[in-house]
């Protein structure tokens, strides 16, 4: 096994399905039309078009986007939210990707971006490149095996979020 | 050719130790079988028919000798099977229209032995199958054509390089395939593909891209739309990258059979390129990455020294000279032998095409004889070619006498190259679990009945494909006859095509075949296509090819001395 000697390894969070801290506000009949503002709160998309206007901005406020939708439209509000929760409805659409990259690289979020639903061991190494840092692991799957699969390689070819620069340059240097 | 540096080393070690890894927590039922799946794809591991099927990467084409021998020891130590018919014991390999290497016979447990096997001779699977970007293509006689304005293989391998375990890219809606070529005539049947890639000179002499998308096979054969005329070669991962973006985001991931690019670029047409062009000028001006990703100048002259000419020679050779020259080496010469663009050259097809084999298989012992050729008469160096040839492309042209003798004695020196003989298969139903029927017996039965080498050469250039379904891996839809196996209630049948083009010189413009009428009995299959062939022979004004007829006659003429040939179909295609 190669041993971990990227310069700088980004940290992956893994955190539990049922996080502790950032709640979805939803009632029996779904999400919450019109939340009421509090911490560490999880919005639907909908729901944030519903209260950004008036929303407190003190608060730390979290977006959970389904994989179809089209980052830039959240662009401008990206400085407002300290969390963007991204969606794996099937572990091999590939969409989340996309919108991690984007959301990093062309819309500069530095916020937590998260990957959550059919997340398995095997996706961590793609998540942590495309620039998502934390992860919330399906219920079966082992967090031993998840780190395991972060060491395997110590470069790829293309820059990434973990390492901005691809092969060329840094062999050049 | 490509030498692997201690980083390219080092890489695919540590895929194989990944692999390894996963294997191990799918055998120990920590990872389902389900979800071991896409990743056993994309490093090439399909489960098949009888075993599973590995499919190594032979990155555009590219083999050296001492590769094949590795290949040669994998077929003899891994490919096995101790029952069955000969062709069911294993021991031997299949190159693909993809230029890569399937074996059919590898045990799934022996599997991380055979990835760390491969590694030492710098080989891999990666990316071999699984929705991602394929291993790339492009023209066998890159570096040698005399028409070829810009040799790709540079340009290839920092494209390999570049799509090699993108993280974004690696769960597409499904497979997408990239070929490349430099040269006025497309041999590497750009049109057909996913991203097809012609480099080129513009007025200030400048190299850039011709960028084509929305190409494919399968049920719905789409030949590719040009998407920009001019991308400066510095930016073309780039383009690339927002090509890939946009299918990312939007392919379809509904229907299988809808799930490729060219089902959006046919439905969005001008506003799929309106995108992926806003996506470039995007990526251009606003990411942070971007910029990384343009390619330098010392990059490319770090890859292209890899790709450096062997030195000019004295002409050698002109068979005007060489008065004892027996007619089955002139045929060789003829055929096989083609012209190169560096003097005192010649590159050489190694006929992968011969009685008792099928189209593209190689035993461990002609691997090796294979590779020995290539050491004394090649520089070390082959070539997979698209149709399922090895070609050696170094050949000095005072040694064809002395290489034809040892390509005779290996079995490699058929003078059938561009003959109809000279046919794609894929494998079919023998091994293949996702084939409707089977098509290595209806390749045996044409071998067997054009076996006459006169009437090949008076039937002339012709290509003919054979699929044993929809998926197309024989590429049917772009042969000039093509064969597609199809299944009704069960049973084999098969649809014929004439009139498709890959896209080369010799077939005009890429263009899939049309069906001449419905399905026809496998033991019918042989006498249609002769049926179809003496239509052509007795229509042909001078000079033309079957191809050229094919479309002056059109399918309906073809249709007909099809239907006369029928004998099991005959009454269903009377209702």
């Amino acid at each position: 096994m190669t041993p971990w000697t990227q310069p700088h390894p980004a940290a992956m969070d893994f955190i539990p399905v049922h996080d502790p801290r950032w709640q979805l506000l939803a009632g029996e009949d779904g999400p919450q039309p019109h939340p009421t503002p509090r911490p560490h709160a999880l919005l639907t998309l909908e729901q944030w078009h519903a209260v950004r206007e008036h929303w407190p901005s003190e608060l730390p406020t979290g977006v959970l986007l389904p994989n179809t939708a089209d980052v830039a439209a959240l662009a401008a509000d990206l400085p407002r939210l300290a969390l963007v929760v991204l969606q794996f409805p099937k572990w091999t659409d590939g969409r989340a990707y996309s919108q991690a990259r984007l959301l990093r690289a062309r819309h500069r979020f530095d916020g937590e971006l998260r990957a959550s639903g059919d997340v398995l061991v095997d996706m961590v190494p793609l998540l942590q490149r495309t620039g998502f840092s934390s992860a919330q692991l399906r219920a079966d799957q082992k967090i031993d095996s998840a780190r395991r699969a972060l060491r395997f390689f110590d470069g790829h070819y293309q820059g990434d979020a973990v390492q901005p620069q691809p092969l060329f340059h840094r062999q050049a240097a | 050719m490509y030498q692997y540096t201690a980083f390219d080393r080092h890489f695919v070690r540590a895929r194989a130790a990944q692999f390894r890894d996963q294997l191990q927590r799918n055998l120990a039922g920590e990872l389902s079988d389900d979800e071991f799946r896409p990743l056993r794809l994309q490093n090439g591991w399909y489960i098949q028919r009888h075993a599973p099927m590995l499919r190594i990467a032979v990155p555009y084409g590219e083999l050296s000798s001492r590769q094949l021998r590795t290949l040669a020891r994998v077929a003899r130590e891994h490919d096995h099977r101790d029952a069955g018919k000969p062709s069911e014991r294993g021991g031997f390999g299949h190159f693909t229209t993809r230029q890569n290497l399937q074996f059919n016979w590898i045990p799934l447990v022996e599997a991380a032995d055979v990835m760390e096997l491969l590694a030492e001779a710098d080989l891999h699977g990666i990316q071999t199958s699984g929705n991602c970007i394929r291993n790339i293509t492009t023209d066998a006689l890159a570096g040698i054509a005399p028409d070829e304005e810009v040799d790709p293989r540079p340009y290839a391998e920092i494209l390999r390089q570049w799509s090699t375990l993108h993280p974004e890219f690696a769960f597409l809606p499904r497979k997408f395939k990239i070929a490349i070529h430099g040269a006025r005539e497309d041999r590497a049947a750009t049109g057909w593909h996913d991203i097809g890639l012609q480099l080129h000179r513009n007025a200030a002499g400048e190299v850039g891209f011709r960028v084509w998308a929305g190409g494919g096979m399968g049920r719905t054969p789409v030949i590719a739309a040009l998407f920009a005329d001019f991308v400066p070669w510095q930016q073309i991962l780039l383009y690339i990258e927002a090509i890939v973006r946009i299918y990312n985001q939007h392919g379809r991931r509904d229907n299988l059979y809808k799930s490729r690019i060219k089902i959006l670029v046919k439905a969005e047409g001008q506003a799929c390129i309106d995108a992926v062009n806003a996506e470039f000028a995007t990526l251009l001006s606003d990411d942070a990455q971007a910029g990384a990703h343009i390619i330098p100048q010392a990059e490319f002259d770090r890859v292209a020294a890899h790709f450096s000419a062997p030195p000019v020679l004295a002409p050698g050779f002109a068979v005007s000279d060489d008065t004892d020259a027996p007619p089955a080496y002139r045929r060789w010469l003829e055929r096989n032998v083609h012209a190169h663009k560096i003097s005192g050259y010649r590159a050489v097809t190694l006929s992968l095409k011969r009685a008792g084999q099928s189209p593209g298989d190689v035993t461990a012992a002609q691997m090796d004889g294979a590779a020995a050729l290539a050491d004394h008469f090649s520089r070390g160096e082959l070539r997979v070619t698209h149709d399922q040839n090895l070609l050696l492309p170094w050949v000095h042209e005072a040694e064809l006498r002395a290489l034809w003798q040892a390509a005779k004695a290996g079995g490699f020196a058929t003078p059938n190259i561009g003959l109809l003989t000279d046919m794609i298969t894929c494998p079919g139903g023998d091994v293949c679990a996702l084939a409707n029927a089977r098509s290595l017996p209806i390749a045996a039965a044409l071998n067997e009945r054009f076996d006459d080498l006169d009437r090949l050469y008076d039937i002339g250039d012709i290509d003919l494909h054979i699929s044993g379904c929809i998926n197309s891996c024989g590429h049917h839809h772009s042969g000039h006859i093509g064969v597609l196996g199809v299944d009704k209630d069960g049973s084999e049948w098969y649809q014929v095509t004439v009139g498709g083009s890959d896209g080369s010189t010799l077939g005009g413009p890429a263009l899939p075949g049309k069906v001449i009428g419905p399905s026809f009995a496998a033991d019918e299959v042989p006498d249609v296509i002769e049926a179809v062939i003496e239509l052509y022979q007795r229509e042909r004004q001078r000079g033309e090819r079957f191809v050229d007829t094919a479309h002056r006659l059109g399918p309906q003429a073809f249709r007909r001395v099809a239907d006369a040939a029928r004998r099991s179909t005959a009454t269903a295609t009377a209702e």
